[in-house]
């Protein structure tokens, strides 16, 4: 399959830090791609080489087929984690300034704001100035303003934090539309329901490295299958003794779910068993693992994510 | 260097200020100067609160006063009649004087049917008198017309200063007719008996509850000495009145000086006439010549301009300043860098607001260039002076080509210095140090004015933080064509220079967060190449 992006021992260092070490990845054309990976690991660098926004210290970068990401920046879409609006420019003309910026010529890029703003349901805001726009629309707005110019690959990073549940519905959809219409979309989160919801293929990044990648299937399918259960009750207290009972090999408790992993030979259904009579079972579910799961076993795995304080100290011995 | 991306960057930011209300006041800030200055103007003219003042005159059966009327009248007349028809009161050649003569006669054809002086042509025709304006001139006043003719004329003037629509068509012509703003009044129209024992205090009274603005005390014997001559007014501020009843009465009690000792005529005006000092300038040419009105106005004019120039300099600098900032800490920094380059970013925006701030400067020379026409001769702004600097293409053309300049160069290094704050407040503080450079040529102005060309004014125009505001400040002088020349160069290398140096700083800059850069980190991205560098301290935390 073709691929929107090719990235092939990418590397970036702020001083003795490196932020990205030795990243190589295909992103297939088409495709929904998650970037997941704790805080500091490295993807919103990984993105903004991407967008040429820094420069790699080593490693090559292949867009839409072009090896010099800058002469195809106005095929992409970029919409970074901290976005911000013109408070003073009008709704419609921001929207419009963007698509021009990339490359479209004023008035396609004038009735497409105004026809998308309409859409999303922001008629009526079309000619009120951006400060007098609530969170949600004011990130919608970015939203549109980044894909305005019909871009081939989109880039969100962090698309969903800080959105009500009804502004995430409207990018998940406007996420799934653009992949309908045949564009790309990477979008990069450390919420793994929502990468698992969405995303054909994920890439794990933690310290800096690529610790994972391939369709959700193929990360989860290193890892076996466990129960998820929904529960009422004392929850903790029975895991941990079915645990020490020999009955599980490990637990996640998430209060009134849970992720439970038997032990090696034991069935299913001694679990179940042993549970019923402790708990309320509202749900009792057996299948793949969650991709939470595989997040936290691979942190685990591979060391504890980058504390903010060790960012932060290798920061200040920088200077 | 403009490619379109720059340009929609550029046209942006020009849309945006231009909905500003600091455009807007920018924009008016000067016609509305203007509009007050003709507004005031029209305001002393026709509202003239007028302010009467009255004459004690202790020298016995009011002799000295009525001298100094008269010769107030003579002056007035003197002003009328000769001065403005003839800005040259030299006598020439023939023909000069018959030309003189022509242009005086045209301009008196071109007065207003109803204009008092053609009131005193027809009195001085009914009369059977010639009057010539050049017999009035040479300091001996109305004594040397024939007696009839005198009586007409002062006949004439009494009417006139009591009429004030006509005393104003006269006032356009001469600077004082009689001083028209005060009205003189009599003790008897004030009530007061000038026999009585308390006249002074009575006198004071009318001060008091505000009839009358002042009154003039004049002694027994002034041609003795002038013990005993008082002005007496509660408004110490406004001398003009005292002023010019002084000058008259001084130049009476000189005539009588004159006469008491017996002095001739020609020995009189001898002692009495002034040393005066022609002043000249050498031209280009290296000729002497006589200087005009535009070179008065090159004295001052400098300093307007080199104020409004910091102004304007300094307002769309910070203006550039404070939307880097804004931009960054809004956060749009990153969208925009996605789509175009830090250096595309950082060209449209210096660009935009070079196109603001010329647009305001353009707005001042245009109102200027307009404006001008409706200040009157006679207003305080000095109606002939300004028409004459803004009539030179050097104070408006430099004006224009200085502005470019200056906010070029500190745009540069206010476009870096705004790309490596996070916060406004920080952003001010960095901004200390290129204030107190700017405090610089704002203090060294008036030095610089009174000697255009001397060695503090050469030296501070090769800084270039200082070139532009230095060569607006020399223009009266003004330097020799080398000297704009390699000025001139010094501005574009040093604007190259600030150019390179702060994309350098800015596309580093730009995404940086948490606190400013030390100085030092800065000169080290100033000597890395382009792309090489990266600034140790970005936010990696995502």
């Amino acid at each position: 399959m073709e691929s929107a992006l090719v990235l092939d021992g990418l590397t970036k260092r702020f001083g003795d830090f490196v932020a990205v070490d030795d990243l190589s990845l295909r992103v297939p054309r088409g495709s929904i791609y998650g970037f997941i990976g704790p805080n500091g690991a490295g993807k919103t660098t990984t993105i903004r080489m991407v967008m040429s926004i820094f420069y790699p210290d080593q490693g090559t970068i292949t867009v839409l087929g072009d090896s010099n990401p800058e002469a195809v920046k106005d095929r992409l879409g970029y919409l970074p984690e901290e976005k911000g609006l013109y408070k003073t420019m009008k709704v419609h003309e921001i929207v419009s300034y963007f698509g021009q910026l990339k490359g479209l010529d004023r008035r396609t890029a004038d009735d497409r704001a105004r026809e998308l703003l309409v859409r999303y349901g922001l008629g009526d805001w079309l000619d009120k100035k951006c400060q007098a726009l609530s969170k949600g629309m004011g990130q919608k707005v970015q939203l549109l303003g980044t894909i305005l110019h019909g871009p081939e690959l989109v880039i969100l990073d962090e698309p969903f934090s800080g959105l009500d549940p009804v502004n995430m519905d409207v990018m998940r959809d406007t996420i799934l539309d653009m992949r309908k219409e045949g564009r790309t979309v990477i979008f990069s989160t450390h919420v793994m329901t929502q990468a698992e919801e969405i995303c054909d293929y994920v890439m794990m990044i933690h310290r800096s490295r690529k610790v994972l990648d391939g369709t959700i299937a193929q990360v989860k399918a290193q890892h076996g299958r466990g129960i998820r259960l929904a529960f009422d009750g004392d929850g903790s207290a029975v895991f941990d003794d079915l645990q020490r009972q020999g009955l599980l090999a490990s637990h996640r408790d998430h209060g009134r779910e849970a992720e439970l992993f038997p032990a090696a030979g034991v069935a299913d259904q001694q679990v179940l068993k042993a549970l019923v009579d402790r708990v309320v079972v509202r749900r009792f579910d057996v299948s793949e693992i969650s991709l939470h799961e595989v997040f936290v076993r691979t942190v685990k795995k591979a060391g504890q994510p980058i504390a903010e304080e060790e960012i932060e100290a290798a920061k200040e011995g920088l200077r | 260097m403009i490619d379109h991306k720059t340009f929609l960057v550029a046209r942006r930011e020009l849309v945006e200020n231009v909905r500003t209300k600091t455009f807007w006041i920018g924009i008016f800030m000067l016609p509305l100067i203007y509009g007050i200055a003709i507004g005031v103007n029209i305001l002393l003219k026709d509202a003239k609160q007028v302010r009467a003042y009255a004459v004690l005159d202790l020298s016995g059966d009011g002799r000295l006063d009525a001298a100094i009327q008269q010769r107030a009248a003579t002056t007035d007349l003197l002003k009328v009649s000769g001065d403005e028809a003839d800005g040259s009161t030299e006598a020439d050649g023939g023909t000069e004087a018959a030309q003189r003569a022509e242009r005086a006669r045209q301009w008196f054809e071109s007065l207003p049917q109803e204009h008092p002086l053609r009131d005193l042509v027809a009195r001085l025709a009914a009369a059977g008198v010639s009057f010539d304006a050049a017999s009035l001139r040479d300091g001996e006043g109305l004594n040397a017309l024939p007696p009839d003719a005198r009586k007409v004329l002062m006949g004439w003037f009494r009417d006139v200063a009591g009429d004030p629509e006509k005393v104003q068509a006269l006032r356009s012509l001469a600077s004082d007719i009689s001083l028209g703003r005060y009205r003189r009044v009599s003790l008897q129209e004030l009530g007061i008996d000038p026999d009585a024992q308390d006249v002074e205090r009575q006198l004071n009274a009318k001060i008091q509850d505000e009839t009358l603005f002042a009154y003039f005390v004049l002694p027994e014997d002034p041609v003795d000495s002038d013990q005993g001559a008082r002005y007496v007014s509660n408004n110490l501020t406004d001398n003009d009145l005292r002023q010019w009843y002084e000058q008259r009465a001084t130049e009476v009690v000189r005539d009588l000086r004159v006469r008491k000792l017996g002095l001739s005529e020609d020995d009189a005006r001898s002692i009495l006439k002034s040393f005066d000092f022609r002043k000249t300038k050498v031209s280009a040419t290296g000729e002497a010549e006589d200087v005009e009105v535009g070179d008065q106005a090159a004295s001052f004019a400098p300093v307007a301009f080199v104020y409004l120039l910091w102004i304007a300099v300094f307002t769309a600098a910070q203006m550039l300043l404070t939307n880097t900032v804004e931009e960054k800490s809004n956060r749009l920094i990153e969208v925009l860098l996605s789509s175009v380059s830090p250096l595309q970013l950082m060209t449209g925006k210096v660009l935009g607001i070079a196109a603001t701030g010329l647009t305001i400067v353009l707005s001042w020379v245009l109102s200027s260039i307009v404006g001008v026409q409706f200040v009157p001769d006679d207003s305080p702004l000095g109606g002939g002076t300004l028409t004459a600097i803004i009539g030179d293409p050097l104070y408006l053309g430099s004006f224009v080509f200085y502005f470019l300049a200056g906010y070029l160069l500190y745009g540069a290094i206010l476009v870096a210095l705004g790309s490596v704050c996070s916060s406004l407040k920080e952003a001010q503080n960095l901004m200390q140090p290129i204030f107190i450079l700017l405090i610089i040529p704002l203090v060294a102005m008036i030095f610089v004015v009174q000697e255009p060309n001397g060695t503090v004014a050469r030296i501070l125009t090769y800084v270039p933080f200082f070139t532009p505001f230095l060569m607006m400040n020399r223009a009266g002088g003004p330097p020799p064509t080398w000297e704009y020349v390699a000025s001139t160069l010094l501005i574009l290398v040093s604007l190259w220079v600030a150019f390179r140096a702060a994309a350098k700083v800015f596309r580093i800059g730009i995404l940086m967060t948490g606190k400013p850069p030390k100085p030092a980190e800065i000169l080290r991205w100033l000597r890395a190449p382009i792309g090489t560098i990266t600034p140790k301290r970005i936010d990696v935390a995502h």
